[in-house]
């Protein structure tokens, strides 16, 4: 029996060219408190807060049932996510933790939550709080965000004098903190218990796990972490129900997600649609084509570790986890990195192995170490200065490095290479410095005789 | 009893056993770097990584599933776990480097990591030959390195604080040393800086590692990034030969080893006594070594008749103290212990008193107060004023001494291993007219110009003994150098507690160049009472400690039972 393909070239979108965003909705201002409520701001919150549209457990659930999965990277179920944290004991204390430290190079697009819609996410911080029965939400923003941090905490200042948050929320009874914290140029801050250490004041180093975050989080107690964009979802499936949020995009992977596209394309930038787009629709009519009428030669679709793409493997693809990964890739942070004809794959991932080289925390031994040989490496054949042996060396090392740490950091380092070497090797090879040796392949399926001895 | 299954082999274990440690326990050597059983296990070394597997449950009954042979069906974690991590549960199945293929080439592929930024420069590293990384590349590692490009470099010879010294680029970043500051001292003054391959252990800008525990992370150190000050290319570790002693440094009876060449002792490292102090001791318990070696006398001294002071040979100093002792009553002779030295020691001296008629001895107390702290470094200076109390010995009533010199009652004074008048208890005054026979340490030993007899007594690391902690814990001395005058006793204890037996083939153990002119008291003190006509009959120290074990204060400690790590006496009032 043929296994039906996922990736049958048809969008999941549904009607996208007539899509209404919801997250990052086109009103001026709104950002503002008083604009915000105008347009139906925090009615979520009342909804369920004096209303009793939901108790916590049924907030969970109803999450749940939309199919919300974190657009951190990994996708989890949000929901699902949730209903981890151990009893409400009422001696020990809970936390929320909103992960804002968005650092990997081509994702960009929890800054526009930060400018354009700040109380959206305050909302879905304080209706995260009240699901998992939080005492407080620690949002931690990436501190080269400088401006964004201000510009957030005075939503939050905001949202404290109107009683949004705080003491007896609208007289409800209900009451729970938001702390914004600062973050000091740490990519492996990130991580979700690097972050938690970090903002505990130690070295942002990922702790072992077990025990989780939901055992033990912040000062070792529960926790709950998840990304910006995934709690801003949050008051638009009270507001609109589950079944909304469910059918919008593709099924397995619904809702709307900001596709932060960069690149060789006309018109970059941050877009709202649903999810299950097709790459090619987003590519060609999104952002208005490529650069220059060039061809699309690779893509990366998800921030800098998702493995690449190459042109062939777009086609027909959509952009959500189970399309993805049938291609060979993943959604990750729907970060997409469009590149055209003309570059340098081996150049590309010169600078990505360099970036996992100096974001490194230098925690476990592949890592530290490994990621530095790779970027020695790839920077040797960049430089034309490499061997053929070097390319298997690489592969060799990614085994090496894989699977083998603390935290994922060792992994996102390691795909790219991978994924980039095995997808565009001739063009490694051709950086490469020809063999001496008899026997060897140069990539054009014959070989040489030795070099005469000089 | 629950089971784990570790390469095939079923073993029993008690919940809560960690695996790394568990494997140690039975035998079976994981490598591993940033582990240590007295600190949080980080698991960052990623070196001890196992393949383990759990039993599968049925997901709807819990029931464990079974194969068809009703063996319990594994789940294996797809990803090699770190063992210092993972604590054991039932039933769990543990595959290390001995049985599985793929660990051992996840244990080789960390070596090979671990290297390629080492600067491998065992021949001039301190750490050369106790060095976990070295022992363990060897063992565990792989052929060579595919590393092609100049490795990282980082800072060198930097001083950490006085007494310790990092050599960055050799560090392998196993945060050891920062976890020792963070959770043993809690001191924080260590941290790691710079991050990825960059990084390394350091302390804040402006700050002096100054911890009196700081040389314990060169003891914890895997690799020879972090060195001891006054050790650094003094020997190689191979060309010392190490005995397991007891500190001399305070009562709290600190178990170490002393390294030593040449007769000369050149480090004192701590040995693990978990009931004592664990894994270690303080800076300064480390820098007496010097004691061992410097000031020492030239041989026993004494005035001649012709008022002329100078070197005597041991029978002629034994006479002429034997002489002192006869001319007068025993009530005219005072004898004072010492909690510096052994417990035999003192014990043939209170011996020596009863024939003597003389009245019980006393022990000149070390103890300055407030300079300890709660740990391991105690107010009292001295390591065995429990073993004297023991013999029943009381501290001496210095005034009452004083007043019984001022008013000619006393006429000898034998002072056993300490110096009363450099601890400004007696003066030059006091001690005018009165005899001073003396066994002394140290040449410095400022009672020595008043002695009219010298007898040159051996140190903790030169003789046999027992001291009995603050703690009460009788803990065995054994002799880690040679001295002039070797008894069968010390021969035979050499031959025992040097591992190697005769030294090492770079000590020059039997030149006569360090050996020092000295006497054990348990030698000496019977030599003396011979003299005066009591046969004292013991075959050494030993046998002496065989008789006190009969005692209720002693009870139990003979030598054998002490071994390594000492016996706990029963908390007895006033004793013997």
């Amino acid at each position: 029996m043929e296994v039906p393909k996922i990736n049958d070239g048809t969008s999941k979108a549904g009607d996208w060219r007539n899509y209404k965003r919801v997250l990052l909705p086109p009103v001026r201002d709104l950002h503002k408190l008083e604009v915000y409520e105008q347009n139906g701001g925090y009615s979520a919150l009342r909804a369920v807060l004096n209303e009793n549209k939901f108790d916590p457990k049924g907030l969970g659930e109803h999450v749940k049932q939309s199919g919300l999965r974190g657009r951190g990277g990994a996708a989890f179920n949000t929901g699902l996510k949730w209903s981890f944290m151990p009893p409400v004991d009422p001696d020990v204390p809970r936390f929320l933790c909103c992960n804002g430290d968005e650092s990997e190079p081509g994702t960009f697009k929890d800054r526009q939550l930060f400018e354009y819609n700040p109380h959206l996410v305050i909302e879905g911080m304080v209706l995260a709080n009240y699901a998992i029965s939080a005492k407080a939400c620690y949002i931690y923003i990436r501190g080269e965000y400088a401006s964004w941090i201000d510009h957030f905490q005075k939503a939050v200042d905001e949202a404290y004098a109107k009683g949004y948050i705080g003491e007896n929320i609208l007289g409800s009874g209900f009451s729970t903190d938001i702390v914004v914290h600062k973050g000091a140029g740490a990519y492996i801050c990130g991580e979700e218990t690097s972050l938690m250490e970090s903002l505990e004041g130690k070295r942002g180093y990922p702790r072992v796990k077990p025990p989780f975050p939901a055992q033990k989080g912040i000062w070792a107690r529960p926790t709950t972490i998840n990304n910006v964009e995934t709690l801003a979802c949050v008051p638009l499936i009270v507001n609109k129900g589950a079944d909304w949020f469910a059918a919008t995009g593709a099924e397995k992977h619904p809702g709307p997600v900001l596709y932060g596209i960069s690149g060789h394309v006309n018109k970059p930038g941050v877009y709202e649609f649903p999810t299950g787009m097709l790459i090619t629709d987003l590519i060609d009519e999104v952002c208005g084509g490529m650069r220059g009428g060039k061809k699309l030669k690779a893509l990366v679709p998800g921030g800098s570790s998702t493995p690449v793409l190459t042109a062939e493997q777009c086609i027909g693809t959509t952009m959500d986890a189970d399309s993805l990964r049938e291609a060979g890739s993943m959604l990750g942070t729907a970060g997409m990195l469009v590149m055209d004809e003309d570059t340098n794959m081996v150049s590309f991932l010169r600078r990505i192995t360099h970036f996992y080289h100096h974001e490194s925390c230098g925690q476990c031994t592949p890592c530290r170490e490994g990621t530095g040989w790779l970027e020695k490496l790839v920077t040797r054949i960049d430089e034309g200065e490499g061997n053929f042996r070097d390319l298997d060396l690489l592969l060799d090392l990614c085994d090496q490095i894989e699977g083998r740490t603390i935290c994922a950091l060792a992994d996102a380092a390691a795909w790219p290479v991978r994924w980039t070497i095995r997808r565009f090797r001739p063009e490694f090879e051709a950086k490469c410095k020809p063999s001496t040796f008899a026997g060897a392949d140069l990539g054009d399926g014959a070989s040489t005789e030795p070099a005469p001895v000089s | 009893m629950p089971t784990v299954t570790i390469d095939n082999q079923v073993y029993e274990f008690e919940n809560g056993d960690v695996l790394l440690q568990f494997c140690s326990d039975i035998g079976i050597e994981v490598p591993h770097f940033c582990y240590h059983p007295a600190m949080s296990a980080p698991a960052n070394c990623r070196q001890c990584l196992v393949k383990i597997g759990t039993p599968a449950r049925n997901r709807a009954t819990g029931e464990p599933e079974m194969n068809e042979d009703g063996t319990p069906v594994i789940n294996f974690m797809p990803k090699l776990q770190p063992s210092c991590a993972i604590a054991i549960t039932d039933g769990m199945v543990v595959h290390t480097q001995r049985s599985d293929d793929i660990v051992e080439e996840g244990q080789v592929d960390n070596l090979e990591l671990l290297l390629i930024n080492h600067p491998l420069d065992c021949p001039i590293c301190d750490q050369a030959g106790q060095c976990p990384l070295q022992n363990q590349a060897y063992k565990f590692g792989p052929e060579g390195s595919r590393f092609e490009f100049q490795k990282v470099h980082k800072p060198k010879r930097i001083q950490l604080g006085p007494h310790v010294v990092l050599d960055a680029e050799r560090c392998i970043n196993c945060t050891r040393c920062t976890r020792f500051t963070s959770e043993i001292t809690e001191t924080h003054q260590l941290s790691i800086h710079n991050r990825g391959d960059k990084n390394y252990p350091i302390t804040a800008p402006g700050v002096e590692f100054d911890d009196p525990y700081s040389m314990n992370v060169c003891d914890l150190c895997p690799v020879g990034a972090l060195t001891e000050d006054y050790f650094r290319f003094r020997a190689r570790v191979w060309e010392m030969s190490k005995t397991p002693g007891i500190s001399t440094y305070g009562s709290k009876g600190i178990n170490v080893d002393y390294w030593v060449k040449d007769n000369e002792v050149l480090r004192i490292t701590p040995r693990q006594n978990l009931d004592v102090n664990e894994y270690w001791m303080p800076d300064a318990a480390r820098l007496i070594y010097t004691t061992f070696n410097e000031d020492r006398p030239a041989g026993p001294e004494m005035l001649f008749r012709d008022g002329g002071r100078g070197p005597a040979d041991w029978r002629q100093a034994y006479d002429a103290a034997a002489f002192l002792l006869k001319g007068v009553e025993g009530s005219e002779t005072f004898l004072l212990g010492s909690a510096l030295a052994t417990v035999e020691d003192n014990y043939l001296l209170m011996q020596l008193a009863e024939h003597l008629g003389a009245p019980a001895p006393q022990y000149l107390s070390h103890v300055e107060p407030g300079s300890g702290d709660d740990w391991l470094i105690t107010d009292d200076r001295a390591p065995n004023a429990q073993g004297c109390e023991r013999l029943g010995m009381q501290e001496l009533d210095a005034d009452l001494l004083k007043s019984r010199l001022a008013s000619g009652e006393l006429k000898v004074l034998y002072i056993l291993q300490d110096d009363p008048v450099g601890m400004g208890v007696l003066s030059e005054a006091d001690l005018d007219g009165v005899q001073v026979i003396l066994h002394h340490t140290h040449t410095t030993n400022e009672t020595l110009p008043f002695a009219n007899v010298a007898l040159p007594i051996a140190m903790a690391v030169e003789t046999i003994g027992t001291y009995v902690n603050a703690d009460g814990r009788a803990q065995r001395l054994r002799p880690a150098k040679a001295t002039r005058h070797m008894h069968r006793p010390q021969m035979m204890e050499m031959g025992l507690s040097r591992l190697d037996r005769q030294g090492t083939p770079f000590d020059r153990w039997h030149d006569e160049s360090n050996k020092i002119d000295c006497q054990p008291g348990w030698a000496a003190i019977p030599e003396i009472a011979e003299r005066l006509g009591r046969k004292m009959r013991w075959d050494g120290p030993a046998s002496i400690m065989d008789e006190l074990a009969q005692t209720d204060a002693f009870a139990g400690a003979t030598h054998k039972a002490m071994g390594f790590t000492g016996v706990p006496l029963e908390d007895v009032g006033e004793a013997v």
